[in-house]
């Protein structure tokens, strides 16, 4: 994390003075960005530049979904499981995945290509049933679309 | 169009976000004008303009902000609410990706109106497009002078920064908000103090939901007066309206205060999916009671028509459901999500809402007692002003609400073992 | 909501009776109620408030969910998260009082799991067994109290830490008369303490101890001294204190080092019977350990004595050191470095516990311990408080304060 710094001090310019502790949060994501997850030495030198207790960050760490300590496989398919994705076909959508990629979710293909999770609203009901691909929402998602999705990202498309 | 629209009152291109375009629809100038009045006029003029905060509770937001006295040389914040995560809700990522503009010229109005010099967007960390609309929109406006250094023309500056969560329901709570934005977990907090006295590292903290900020610029611009001639006299102005579920054409409709409710879903809305019938309808955000398509026949979209009818619009997120939908599966995400999201603060929220999740995951495993509705009730009673924040209320409000409408559909699961509709969510051709 | 002034609360409507024991409900849904085999039990408020405001049998007809039922916070506490009420009393005592951080509650909702921070500093914290008193319910509990007895077995017993001169307010508990242990491997455990807790005292302590109170058992429990000695061979104890008599009434330039362990009542028998014959040193009876926090802001002092503010109330000041030309040197408690004696001066020694020392003395005399006595201990800020006695003398051990008197006189003769 350390190489991050002078990012870190750039973005402390535009938060008052004394937010030290604000910036864990976003320090976090950019960590997580950087590397895939947030790796114990990130959680060390994080606690120093902030000067902020261990606890907190593990705090944080543990609460939100978005952040993890370990790595994922190299897609991140999270499939909305709330009401109004529910009601445009996101069952299927997520039954349909599993099938096709052969783990449950919140598992990672054997080959590490690809995890699945359910996720709740993205707030993107409009255009439910969604799907994200990493950062990236997909819409409207349909069973044929989901496959040649995957299709495309088995084939080495990798990020959306 | 279902009546006059004040912020979605531009065609969208690829280009209709950057601030040339918004700088070319006349955008800024409504900062140079509130530039020139004084501070507390402009809280005088946003609260003679009635307008009600957009975030759910329909708080007006002329009262909030009077509340923050703003005194020279003291510390006060501002945070626009974008965390968006109330289901069914997806409005404010439309200002997000579209008008990103509106809301950075409504919050350089807004802390100069509270003698903000430090703001905050607190947007949920899922929304990447939005985020890097906004984001995008903050630093064009940084390099254009208008934030980071004095409004060309005063003495006025402010920063601004986009803050993403990282993914949970209750820092959509403006305390939870406040919490996570300290860099900590997002525990809500009890209130007194009110957020405007002791907020973000306990300084006097403004927060407004997006689309109740992206209002002030057009409140400034025509003055209280000419908002009120929209909307109604006890909802002025618009709502947008995000549409989801079994509705032909989902999607944010700006709705002026007062427009017929049947109208909108027959006609500006495409009537239902596969022409299925209307069961009922979630009114805005799961969190508020559904009513019956006979209920609404003859409401029209405004507080003073739909709360005596026991429900409200809330975040504006309407979700349109069929007939033939299994209310008891359809309840059963919602109990999801709510246990999903209870940070675990308060005992009945924290309980209740794994509790209530487990029976009704019982009920649908078909090993449902007649008792459990009655529990399920009492669950939500239990939680109703006995939390921090609003969430436990909201769960036990949502539940009652399917309940008391749809407790046929509990009873008949419970006694034969599965659904009286199939068990069906979605609605097919 | 935070009271405020003009506030009108009402504890007993209806709607509060309701709401009250919906949340008792709520509390005991995934509570393990294994009450049977719980330290905290009988002094539980889980117990007490659902006696009070539920008192009824679960209506629950879902099964308990489970969590971790053992888990070892530090080497001093266990953590049963299956009890656990996630109050969150001790995370926020790590975080404002004892300011290590050196506990948090990971994840959300009802599987909200408290935790130690991984960088260890609750097992440094040395104010952590604290927690274990706040805790509402049986979820932390102290390894060295693990399943001893039941609560109502013990009684507790008004005492003053002697672990340093802030001399907290402390309960010492031991077993009560009725529920003395009968088997003979078992029967040791009578006369020690089971526990110690803190005494709410403003002045003093607050609402805190720090660890060291909490380990006072083992420090009081040291083996003890059994009988007099004459340079190292058993002597009978009425002989012993003639023959110190003597040695006193021979001696022209006796001095007494002086404990501050020694209660004010000790210090005044002293002072009266011997105060104008003896020159006087004062000792430090205890110096701070390897890895013990010296002094800090909340409670420990760098003076790891309880009475030394008494010793120079009643005695006024003390020397330091052993005058070179003394010839009897009386010492009065431990932690004394008999190097400094002259190598012809004769030696009387007063100590509670088996020490190589004590066989080294000319008269060595058995003394009790604070908890066979009661007393005072003045504080360093001038704040007296009295302990209670908990235990009977043993048998071959003096008070201190009864044998000053028997040390005037002449001779050998009675
Ligand atoms: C559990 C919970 C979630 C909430 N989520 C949001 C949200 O995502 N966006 C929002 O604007 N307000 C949300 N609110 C409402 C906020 O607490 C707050 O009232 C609102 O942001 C104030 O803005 P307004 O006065 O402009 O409406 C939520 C409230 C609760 C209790
Ligand atoms: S009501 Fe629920 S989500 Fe809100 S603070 Fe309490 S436990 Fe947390
Ligand atoms: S914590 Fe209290 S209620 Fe729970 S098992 Fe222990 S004694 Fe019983
Ligand atoms: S004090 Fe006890 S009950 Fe409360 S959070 Fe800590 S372990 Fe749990
Ligand atoms: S329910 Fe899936 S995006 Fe809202």
């Amino acid at each position: 994390m350390r190489h991050l710094i002078p990012e870190f001090e750039r973005m402390k310019e535009r938060f008052p003075e004394g937010f030290d502790s604000s910036l864990v949060l976003p320090c976090l994501h950019r960590i997580q960005a950087d590397r895939g997850y947030v790796a114990e030495e990130d959680i060390v030198g994080l606690c120093e530049y902030l000067s902020v207790p261990r606890i907190q960050v593990e705090e944080v760490l543990s609460y939100y979904t978005m952040l993890r300590r370990e790595g994922i496989g190299k897609t991140h398919l999270q499939v909305c499981r709330n009401i109004a994705c529910s009601m445009r076909g996101a069952e299927g959508v997520i039954e349909h995945a599993c099938k096709r990629l052969g783990v449950k979710p919140g598992e990672t293909t054997a080959d590490g290509k690809f995890t699945l999770s359910t996720v709740e609203c993205l707030g993107s009901c409009g255009t439910a049933p969604v799907l994200m691909v990493n950062d990236a929402y997909h819409e409207n998602m349909t069973l044929e679309k989901l496959d040649a999705l995957i299709a495309d990202l088995s084939a080495g498309g990798g990020n959306s | 169009m279902p009546g006059r629209q004040l912020i979605m009152d531009f065609e969208v291109t690829p280009t209709s976000h950057t601030l040339a375009d918004y700088k070319a629809r006349g955008g800024y100038e409504t900062l140079v004008k509130a530039l020139g009045m004084a501070p507390a006029d402009i809280t005088k003029e946003v609260t003679a303009s009635g307008l009600l905060g957009h975030g759910g509770a329909a708080f007006p937001v002329g009262r909030k902000w009077g509340v923050m006295k703003p005194n020279p040389g003291e510390i006060h914040y501002l945070c626009a609410n974008a965390d968006e995560g109330e289901p069914g809700t997806f409005k404010d990522r439309w200002i997000l990706e579209h008008a990103p503009h509106l809301l950075v010229e409504s919050m350089l109005i807004t802390s100069y109106a509270l003698g903000v010099r430090h703001a905050f967007v607190y947007i949920r960390g899922e929304f990447d497009l939005p985020c890097r609309r906004i984001q995008g929109a903050v630093d064009e406006a940084y390099a254009a002078g208008l934030l980071g250094k004095p409004v060309p023309g005063s003495d006025f500056t402010l920063d601004i920064v986009v803050y993403r969560g990282a993914g949970s329901y209750v820092c959509g709570e403006a305390s939870g908000l406040i919490t996570s934005i300290e860099g900590r977990k997002p525990y809500p907090r009890n209130r007194p103090p009110r957020l405007t006295v002791k907020g973000l590292f306990q300084k006097p903290t403004v927060i407004n939901n997006v689309e109740s900020l992206a209002n002030i610029t057009g409140i400034i611009r025509m003055g209280a007066e000419e908002f009120r001639k929209v909307g109604t006299a006890k909802s002025p102005g618009t709502q947008l309206i995000s549409i989801s579920g079994h509705i032909a054409k989902p999607g944010v409709y700006e709705v002026e205060y007062g427009y017929s409710w049947a109208k909108f879903l027959d006609e500006d809305c495409g009537g239902m999916l596969h022409g299925a019938k209307m069961k009922c309808v979630v009114p805005g955000g799961i969190s508020t009671k559904v009513l019956t398509r006979p209920e609404i026949e003859n409401l029209t979209l405004s507080h003073e028509s739909v709360n005596p009818a026991g429900s409200g619009l809330g975040s504006g997120g309407m979700i349109v459901i069929a007939e033939g939908t299994c209310m008891v599966r359809l309840l059963q995400v919602l109990l999801r999500f709510y246990h999903h999201e209870s940070c675990g603060q308060c005992t009945p929220c924290r309980e209740g809402m794994g509790w209530m999740h487990r029976i009704i995951d019982r009920i649908v495993a078909g090993e449902g007692l007649p008792e459990d509705i009655e529990r399920l009730y009492a669950i939500s009673h239990a939680n109703d002003g006995t939390t921090i924040c609003g969430m436990g209320d909201a769960a036990g409000f949502a539940t009652v609400g399917i309940l008391n409408k749809f407790r046929d559909e509990f009873e008949y699961w419970i006694a034969n073992k599965r659904s009286k509709m199939d068990g069906r969510l979605e609605c097919r051709a | 909501m935070p009271a405020a002034d003009g506030m009108v609360v009402f504890t007993a409507s209806d709607k509060v009776k309701a709401r009250r024991k919906a949340t008792m409900e709520f509390i005991t849904l995934n509570h393990p109620v294994d009450c049977g085999i719980c330290d905290k039990a009988g002094e539980c408020t889980l117990q007490d408030y659902h006696f009070e405001y539920n008192g009824g049998a679960s209506v629950s007809r879902d099964a308990k969910t489970h969590a971790t039922k053992h888990f070892d916070l530090s080497d001093r506490i266990v953590l049963d998260n299956e009890r656990c009420i996630q109050c969150t009393r001790c995370v926020r005592f790590t975080r404002e009082i004892s300011k290590s951080n050196g506990l948090g509650m990971l994840d959300r909702g009802d599987h909200s799991i408290v935790r130690p921070s991984a960088d260890g500093s609750f097992a440094k914290d040395a104010y952590s067994d604290n927690v274990i008193d706040l805790c509402p319910v049986g979820a932390l509990l102290a390894k060295d109290f693990l399943h001893k007895a039941r609560v109502w077995y013990l009684k507790a017993t008004p005492s003053v830490c002697p672990g340093c001169e802030r001399g907290c307010g402390v309960n010492l508990w031991h077993r009560k008369d009725e529920w003395m242990l009968r088997s003979p491997r078992q029967a040791a455990r009578n006369d020690g303490l089971d526990r110690v807790t803190p005494i709410e005292n403003p002045a003093v302590n607050g609402p805190w101890v720090c660890n060291k109170a909490r380990d006072l058992p083992k420090l009081l429990g040291r083996v003890r001294a059994a009988g007099a000695l004459f340079k190292g061979a058993p002597a009978p104890l009425e002989a012993a204190v003639l023959e110190a008599r003597a040695l006193i009434a021979e001696a022209k330039r006796p001095v007494a080092v002086v404990s501050s362990w020694a209660s004010n009542e000790e210090l005044a028998a002293f002072k009266a019977a011997l105060g104008g014959r003896l020159a006087l040193v004062a000792k430090r009876d205890h110096e701070p350990q390897p890895g013990e926090v010296v002094q800090d802001d909340l409670l420990i002092r760098a003076d790891k004595n309880p009475n030394a503010a008494g010793v120079r109330a009643v005695l006024g000041e003390c020397g330091t050191e052993v005058p070179k030309d003394a010839d009897l040197v009386l010492v009065w408690g431990e932690g004394f470095d008999f190097r400094a004696v002259p190598a012809s001066a004769k030696i009387v020694f007063l100590n509670a516990f088996l020490a190589p020392e004590n066989g080294h003395a000319d008269v060595f005399l058995p003394v009790s311990i604070q908890t066979e006595r009661s007393g005072h201990y003045t504080n360093f800020a001038g704040v007296t408080s009295r302990f209670e006695r908990c235990f009977a003398l043993p048998p071959g051990v003096l008070h201190a304060e009864d044998l000053f008197g028997s040390l005037v006189g002449n001779g050998r003769g009675a």
